[in-house]
């Protein structure tokens, strides 16, 4: 019976992929028939690797989706499992209503999400720098700086995707077995020791497919960058997929276009391959 | 009985006489705002009054995913008219997108509209749009804060330009003298065109990127010289996909002296204004160090027709559009096209439009435009134009932001705007 899921995953998986690869190594424009397609060899990844303009725009989108995507990482993975340890705590009060809070942020619709941030982010009267010169810190630029506007957009990935890491979280910990952290209070470990004695220790695997997620889920940014910044200002906010749209759609560049979501796919199978090493070497250690 | 008998059967002729009597969709692409789409339908709703075979719809996206919309839906799905920028027009030809105009639609914009406007709607000699709407830059400027900063009139050159700039500045109010626009192609670009113009530059001269021009360096070294003086603040010139944000923001809330802008802006100007858009004047882009009058640039919107609809939605929408943009149409004898343009505060490029809206076109904001009109260039519409105007808007955007210095733009983008143009030319 493995025929029809084959079928399913050759027809839908395997062949776009195949033909974005053949693409990649191509001429073409996207509003053309494939027929049109002329061979060029390894020009298009030249290109993207050149000096030119479409190659250092390419290389920026890469710094910027890599460094986009390990904040996000850096800051969710930590703050999930915090935010689970604390609501999923029966005795707290409160903690179902802290939970669906949490998961809500992740159902809001992405077009709302960036209306409502981008107002949010207001150099002049936006909420986040009155509340900051309560506190007497002057108006920052968030998203009107080359040099903060992409923190400024991982700040809101991570206030959307926060809920659903934290369930995962919570997932993890609620699959922890009481008894152990019974022996652990037997042998005189604190909370903090438990924490890394215990907790941390058996919450790897959901961690590992957190990060593994959340990886996938900020390589793939778009919405927020198409609604609110439009890659800028001075292309800091410009990441891989904006980019790749920018060249393959509006430009109908397909082999160009191509050859970048190609590399996109190798570095992304090289994080994770990565990350999937270090788990089975933390394994054996 | 008879009755009863007859009543399901003159129902059904009636659904199928409907259903025949509106044969031909024909769908409408814009990026226009609801007021003004309300417009258009009601312009298509007179035109299928007098062609009850024609049913028209109007399907509105935001401008940032206009020419998205329009590349992603190519093909039988594609929206049959698409109301295009004309630097897209060369790349959607093409690739085969859009229809060329039947003879009878060609002949009449080569006849009707001014030859450089019907220029910008052909490709190879051949026309692939109707004309519309003419955009041109020219400065706009706050008369109250003129006063304020006891400045007599708008600057004539660039040195009064600066000195303005520096007056209408003061920091402690978080007030700019010139506001510089981001994030937005044509917002950064046009505008820099614009003063390269009043300079007496170009960015493309047949063909050929002219940016290593010493015109182009004194436009660079003015807008390093605005941002290093502190005298524009990037960061007050961010722009969104609907190409408003707080770049208008800043400037209708009193807190930016002055900004090159097209007239189009008049209506979300009075939008965010109210009374006080009269404080704004608009006035010729000043004059630089090598120019020896003021210039400007300019470029237009067309309607063009989807080559995958079928030869009746083609059809129907040819003659849809000879009729939107035909002569009176209309309020008095204007087309109907002109009304709705007018609406916006934007320029009707037909030349019995701007006949029949001379009037209009006379109120203060909208006749500093037309009067720079004659003057101005028009973008250049060339083969990797869209490519060109982003890497120039990146460059731009590095400057304001000080990432490099006007020497080192101009360098940079005359070598890529060489390597874009040449690679599309391929």
């Amino acid at each position: 019976m493995i025929g029809p899921a084959a079928l399913f995953i050759g027809v839908f998986v395997l062949i776009p992929m195949a033909l974005t690869i053949w693409l990649s190594f191509q001429d073409w424009s996207t509003q053309t028939p494939f027929g049109t397609a002329r061979f060029v060899g390894l020009r298009n990844y030249h290109d993207i690797f050149s000096q030119l303009s479409v190659g250092r725009d390419f290389k920026a989108a890469l710094r910027n989706t890599a460094l986009y995507t390990a904040l996000s990482v850096a800051l969710l993975l930590p703050l999930s499992v915090l935010l689970g340890l604390l609501v999923h705590q029966r005795t707290v009060p409160g903690g179902q209503v802290l939970r669906t809070i949490l998961f809500a942020s992740y159902m809001v619709p992405m077009i709302a999400v960036a209306l409502v941030w981008s107002k949010l982010f207001a150099p002049t009267e936006g909420p986040l720098n009155q509340i900051l010169g309560w506190a007497g810190i002057g108006p920052q630029p968030w998203l009107s700086s080359p040099t903060t506007a992409l923190y400024a957009l991982v700040l809101l990935n991570v206030w959307q995707q926060i809920g659903y890491f934290t369930v995962l979280a919570v997932a993890g910990l609620t699959q922890i077995p009481a008894p152990l952290y019974e022996a652990a209070r037997i042998d005189g470990a604190g909370p903090v020791q438990a924490f890394f004695g215990v907790t941390l220790p058996l919450l790897r695997r959901t961690l590992l497919f957190s990060t593994v997620i959340s990886i996938i889920n900020a390589v793939q940014v778009f919405e927020p960058v198409a609604l609110i910044t439009q890659g800028g200002p001075a292309g800091s906010t410009n990441v891989l997929t904006y980019h790749i749209r920018r060249v393959g759609i509006e430009r109908s560049d397909g082999g160009l276009g191509s050859a970048m979501a190609v590399t996109l796919m190798l570095a992304l199978i090289v994080a994770v391959t990565a990350i999937f090493a270090l788990y089975r070497r933390g394994d054996r250690a | 009985m008879k009755i009863r008998k007859a009543l399901p059967a003159l129902v059904l002729s009636c659904a199928a006489s409907a259903l025949a009597a509106q044969s031909v969709e024909v769908s409408y692409l814009t990026h226009w705002s609801p007021e003004t789409v309300a417009l258009l339908e009601a312009a298509a709703t007179r035109y299928s009054a007098d062609n009850p075979d024609v049913a028209i719809t109007v399907r509105a996206v935001p401008f940032g995913d206009l020419l998205t919309t329009i590349r992603s839906g190519a093909g039988a799905d594609a929206p049959t008219i698409s109301g295009i920028y004309d630097l897209w027009l060369p790349e959607l030809v093409r690739d085969g997108l859009t229809a060329p105009a039947p003879d009878a639609v060609s002949a009449e914009v080569l006849a009707a509209w001014p030859a450089g406007i019907a220029a910008a709607a052909q490709v190879g000699g051949t026309v692939y749009g109707i004309p519309n709407e003419v955009n041109v830059y020219a400065l706009n400027y706050n008369k109250a804060l003129f006063a304020e900063a006891g400045i007599a009139g708008p600057p004539a050159t660039w040195d009064e330009f600066l000195a303005a700039a520096e007056a209408l500045t003061d920091a402690s109010k978080g007030q700019q003298g010139f506001g510089l626009i981001n994030s937005w192609a044509a917002g950064v670009v046009h505008p820099f065109a614009s003063f390269l113009a009043s300079n007496g530059g170009a960015l493309i001269t047949d063909g050929v990127p002219t940016l290593d021009s010493p015109q182009a360096g004194e436009a660079f070294g003015l807008y390093e010289t605005l941002v290093s003086s502190g005298w524009s603040v990037p960061a007050m010139g961010t722009a969104d996909a609907n190409t408003t944000g707080p770049f208008l923001d800043n400037f209708v809330s009193g807190k930016t002296g002055m900004i090159v802008m097209a007239n189009w802006w008049e209506s979300a100007l009075k939008a965010g204004m109210g009374d006080a858009f009269q404080n704004i004047g608009t006035a010729p882009i000043p004059v630089g160090p090598s120019g020896e009058m003021a210039s400007s640039i300019s470029y237009t919107w067309q309607t063009v027709v989807s080559a995958g609809a079928s030869p009746e939605e083609q059809a129907a929408a040819w003659d849809f559009l000879q009729w939107l943009n035909g002569e009176g149409t209309g309020e008095n004898g204007a087309s109907a096209m002109s009304d709705i343009l007018m609406s916006m505060g934007i320029l009707p490029s037909r030349t019995s439009d701007v006949a029949a809206h001379a009037d209009v076109l006379g109120r203060d904001f909208l006749s500093g435009y037309v009067s720079v009109l004659a003057n101005a260039r028009a973008f250049p519409v060339v083969l990797g134009g869209q490519e060109f105007s982003e890497a120039l808007q990146q460059t731009l955007e590095a400057l304001e932001y000080g990432q490099m210095t006007a020497a080192e733009a101009q360098a940079s983008i005359q070598a890529d705007a060489v390597s874009i143009l040449e690679r599309a030319a391929q």
